[in-house]
C-alpha cells in the first residue's frame, strides 16, 4: 500500500466531514459509529430533498424558524448574529396580515414591522442579546396598541434621530415600571426609514427577575454592562439609556421631572464609539405612577430598587403598579456631538466626562422643562 | 509535521478531532488514547498494519498507568511532539482514589500536563476546555472575552468545579518556554442527530431535564465538526493560550432542549434549589448549583476575534434542524 492509499486506508469514501445517513443512529448511541457507512453530504441532502419534495410537507412539529427548513435552507438562512441595515419601507413587500395582533396594524406600522424584521436574524434565530424576530413580531402590536390607544403618544423632532449608524438616546427616566423606554423605541420605530429598533438599556437587576429578563432580551433590550454597549455601538445600533438609572423611577411625585443624578458611563461610550448623543424628553412617565412615599427600608429587606406607596399601590394588589392612561409626549433635540469636539482618548479623562455629562443632563433637563 | 497524540479518542469528540487528523497530511504519526476498547471508526486506520496510526486502552486519571505509558517504547518510538487533550465526556462525580482531591476529570488534565511537561519531547498542548467556567451576570447577554472574570465560587457546582480546576491547570502553565499551551474554551457542542457535550445542564443521554422556571439562557453552540478544526487550527499555529471559540448559531437553553431531544422542563426556581440541598444531602455531595446554577439562567456569547486572529478559525458550519428523509426532524450540521 502506497503512502497515500495509506493515509486513505478503507476511509477513502467516507471522509473526516462525512454525514451519517438520513435515518441517523439510535439517540443515546454512538453518533459517529455509522459513519463507515455514511453517503457524501451532498447525495444525503439530494436525497432528502427528493423525498421531502415527493410527498405533502408535514407540519413542523416546533416552532424553531429552522424546523421543517430543509438543510439548504439553513444553509442560505440569514446568520445568527450580526446587525444588518434594513430595506426602507418603499423595498418592503407587506404579506398578508396573519392573525388577530397583525391585524390590529395599520399598514404602514405593518410595513414597518417586516422591513425592521428583515433586518434581524431569520425567526427563530437570535442576536447575541438575545433578540428574536418572532417575539418581536408577537409582542409589537401590543406595544404598538399601549402606544396608540392607551398612553396616546405625541412626538416631534424626528429629524433629529439618525437614520443610520450608531447613536446614544438620552432620556429622563420615571413611573415605576419602564413604559417609557418601550414608548421611546415604539416612537423611534414609527418615524425612522428604514425603521430602527431602539436598543433600550435595563438595569442588571432586571436580568435577575423570572419572565422579565427573557422578555426584556427577546424584545431587544439589553443589561446595561460595559461590553454590551460598546458591542452595541460598535454594531452601528440606536442606544436608548436612562442615566438616571433606578434613581429616576422610584423618585417621588414632589420631584417629578426633576433629573436626578446621571451616571457618566454612557458619555465614556459615546466618545469611543464616536457616536452623537439625541436628547429625549418624555413626558408622561412620571405621571403614569406617582410615588407619595418610597419604603426604603422594606425595599431593601425584599431586595427590591424601590418599595412604592402610590394611589393605588398597595391598595389595589398588582393592579396597582399598572400605570395610568397618561398621555405621553416624546421630543427629541438637536444631537450633541461631543464627539466632534473631543477625541475618543476624552473618555479616558474622569473629570470631563462628568462635565459632559452635566452638560447632557441639563439639555435633557431644558428639553423636559420646555416640552411641559 | 507534528505527531499527536490524542486523549479520549474512544469519545465522539476525541473520534471526530483524530478522524480529521488521520486526514490531514501535515500531520505525522497519531497516537489515539481511550479508556475503552479501539472504536469501530478507528479499524480502517490500523487496517493493513499501518504504522501511522496507534490506540492504546490507558486509564487517564490514574498515576501508575500514566507514568509507565510515558516511559514506554512504544511512545517514545512514536516521536510524540504535540499532545490534543480531550476531557472526558462524561464521569462519576466521586474522584478516583489516588486523584486526592481532584475530580477525575482534574486528576486527568493534571496527569497528562505534568507528564507533557516532564517528557522535554512534547512541545505543544491543546487542551479542550469548557466555556461554561466563565462567571455569568445576571441577563442574557454576557459578551465574554478570553480576560473575562471566572467562576471562582468556592463551590460552583460539581458540574462547573472539574472544568474550572481543569482550566486553572492549564491557565497556569501558559506561560512556559518550551511547552505551548493552547487552552480551547468551547461551549456547547453539538452533532448531527442531535448529540451534545461539554453542557453541564444537558451532558449524558437523551431526555428530559430541568431549568428554572421563568429563565431561558442564550447558549452558543458549535459543531463538533468546527471543534475538531479548531483543535486542527491550533496544532499548526504557533500561538499559545487562551480562545474562546463559537460556532454561528446562539439559541435559547428550552431550543437547545428541543433540538436535543432533551427538554427542558421548567420548574420554579424555588422548588430547584430544595431538590439540590435534598439530593445533595442524600449523595452527600454538595449539588448547589447543579440544578439551578447561573448557566441554567443566565445566558452568554462568546468573543471569538482572538481565535480568528492568531489560530485563523472560523465556524465552517451551520446547526439547526433540519428535515430528513423521512420527514422527522433533527438537529444537523452541515458545511456552509
Amino acid at each position: 500500500m502506497s503512502g497515500s492509499d495509506e493515509r486513505r486506508g478503507r476511509s477513502g469514501e467516507e471522509g473526516p466531514e462525512s454525514e451519517p445517513s438520513s435515518q441517523g443512529p439510535a439517540l443515546g448511541s454512538d453518533p459517529f459509529e455509522a459513519l463507515s457507512d455514511a453517503e457524501p453530504l451532498e447525495k444525503w441532502l439530494d436525497a432528502a430533498e427528493q423525498l421531502v419534495r415527493g410527498r405533502a410537507a408535514p407540519a413542523p412539529e416546533s416552532d424553531d424558524a429552522v424546523a421543517g427548513a430543509s438543510i439548504r435552507e439553513l444553509l442560505d438562512a440569514r446568520p445568527a448574529v450580526g446587525p444588518g441595515r434594513g430595506p426602507t419601507l418603499s423595498e418592503v413587500e407587506l404579506p398578508p396580515a396573519t392573525g388577530f395582533l397583525e391585524r390590529m396594524l395599520d399598514e404602514d406600522a405593518r410595513r414597518r414591522l417586516e422591513a425592521l424584521i428583515e433586518a434581524l436574524p431569520a425567526e427563530g434565530s437570535y442576536d447575541r442579546f438575545g433578540l428574536s424576530a418572532g417575539a418581536l413580531r408577537s409582542a409589537f402590536p401590543l406595544f404598538y396598541a399601549l402606544y396608540r390607544l392607551y398612553f396616546r403618544v405625541q412626538s416631534e423632532g424626528h429629524g433629529h434621530i439618525p437614520a443610520e449608524g450608531a447613536a446614544v438616546l438620552v432620556a429622563n427616566h420615571g413611573g415605576l415600571l419602564p413604559f417609557d423606554g418601550a414608548m421611546a423605541a415604539v416612537d423611534v420605530f414609527l418615524h425612522t426609514d428604514p425603521p430602527r429598533l431602539a436598543r433600550a438599556i435595563v438595569d442588571r437587576w432586571a436580568g435577575t427577575l423570572p419572565f422579565v429578563n427573557v422578555f426584556l432580551a427577546r424584545v431587544g433590550q439589553v443589561i446595561g454592562t460595559r461590553e454590551n454597549v460598546t458591542a452595541l455601538l460598535e454594531g452601528g445600533e440606536l442606544v436608548l439609556v436612562f442615566p438616571e438609572g433606578i434613581d429616576g423611577i422610584r423618585k417621588p411625585i414632589h420631584q417629578r421631572y426633576q433629573l436626578q443624578h446621571f451616571h457618566v458611563g454612557f458619555v465614556e461610550h459615546a466618545l469611543r464609539a464616536r457616536a452623537p448623543i439625541v436628547p429625549l424628553a418624555i413626558l408622561g412617565s412620571d405621571d403614569q405612577a406617582p410615588i407619595l412615599y418610597d419604603v426604603k427600608p422594606l425595599a431593601r429587606w425584599l431586595g427590591l430598587p424601590v418599595a412604592p406607596i402610590t394611589p393605588t399601590f398597595p391598595w389595589l394588589g398588582p393592579l396597582g403598579l399598572l400605570p395610568y392612561p397618561v398621555r405621553y409626549r416624546i421630543s427629541y433635540g438637536e444631537p450633541l456631538r461631543l464627539h466632534e469636539r473631543f477625541g475618543p482618548d476624552a473618555a479616558e479623562d474622569p473629570a470631563l466626562v462628568r462635565e459632559l455629562s452635566a452638560e447632557v443632563r441639563r439639555t435633557v433637563q431644558k428639553l423636559v422643562d420646555r416640552s411641559r | 509535521m507534528p505527531n499527536v497524540l490524542v486523549t479520549h479518542s474512544d469519545e465522539p469528540l476525541g473520534r471526530r478531532i483524530v478522524k480529521l487528523l488521520w486526514h490531514d497530511e501535515r500531520i505525522g504519526r497519531i497516537f489515539a488514547l481511550g479508556s475503552g476498547a479501539a472504536p469501530r471508526a478507528f479499524d480502517s486506520f490500523q487496517a493493513g498494519g499501518a504504522a501511522r496510526f496507534e490506540y492504546a486502552r490507558i486509564e487517564l486519571s490514574r498515576h501508575r498507568p500514566m507514568s509507565d505509558f510515558f516511559r514506554s517504547k512504544r511512545f517514545r518510538e512514536c516521536g510524540i511532539d504535540a499532545v490534543v487533550h480531550v476531557p472526558q465526556h462524561a464521569v462519576a462525580l466521586e474522584a478516583p482514589p489516588l486523584a486526592g482531591s481532584f475530580s477525575g476529570r482534574a486528576a486527568e488534565a493534571r496527569l497528562v500536563l505534568h507528564h507533557a511537561v516532564a517528557t522535554g519531547s512534547i512541545g505543544s498542548l491543546v487542551a479542550v476546555g469548557s466555556a461554561f467556567v466563565y462567571r455569568l451576570a445576571p441577563g442574557n447577554a454576557n459578551h465574554l472575552d478570553e480576560s473575562s472574570e471566572l467562576e471562582l465560587d468556592r463551590d460552583p457546582g460539581p458540574g462547573l468545579r472539574p472544568w474550572i480546576d481543569c482550566d486553572m491547570l492549564f491557565h497556569g502553565e501558559i506561560g512556559r518556554r518550551r511547552l505551548r499551551v493552547v487552552l480551547l474554551r468551547l461551549p456547547t457542542v453539538v452533532a448531527s442527530g442531535g448529540y451534545v457535550y461539554l453542557h453541564p445542564g444537558l451532558a449524558g443521554r437523551a431526555g428530559p431535564r430541568l431549568r428554572p422556571l421563568g429563565f431561558d439562557p442564550l447558549c452558543p453552540v458549535i459543531s463538533d465538526k468546527d471543534a475538531a478544526r479548531a483543535v486542527q487550527a491550533a496544532l499548526h499555529s504557533d500561538a499559545a493560550g487562551v480562545f474562546n471559540l463559537a460556532g454561528r448559531e446562539v439559541v435559547p437553553l428550552s431550543v437547545l432542549g428541543r433540538w436535543t431531544r432533551r427538554p427542558c422542563v421548567p420548574v420554579p426556581g424555588l422548588l430547584l434549589r430544595a431538590a439540590g440541598a435534598g439530593v445533595g444531602r442524600f449523595l452527600r455531595e454538595p449539588l448547589r448549583g447543579a440544578l439551578d446554577g447561573p448557566h441554567l439562567r443566565y445566558g452568554f456569547t462568546l468573543d471569538t476575534r482572538r481565535a480568528e486572529r492568531e489560530l485563523g478559525f472560523r465556524p465552517q458550519y451551520r446547526i439547526g434542524l433540519a428535515r430528513t428523509g423521512d420527514g422527522g426532524l433533527r438537529l444537523e450540521t452541515a458545511r456552509a
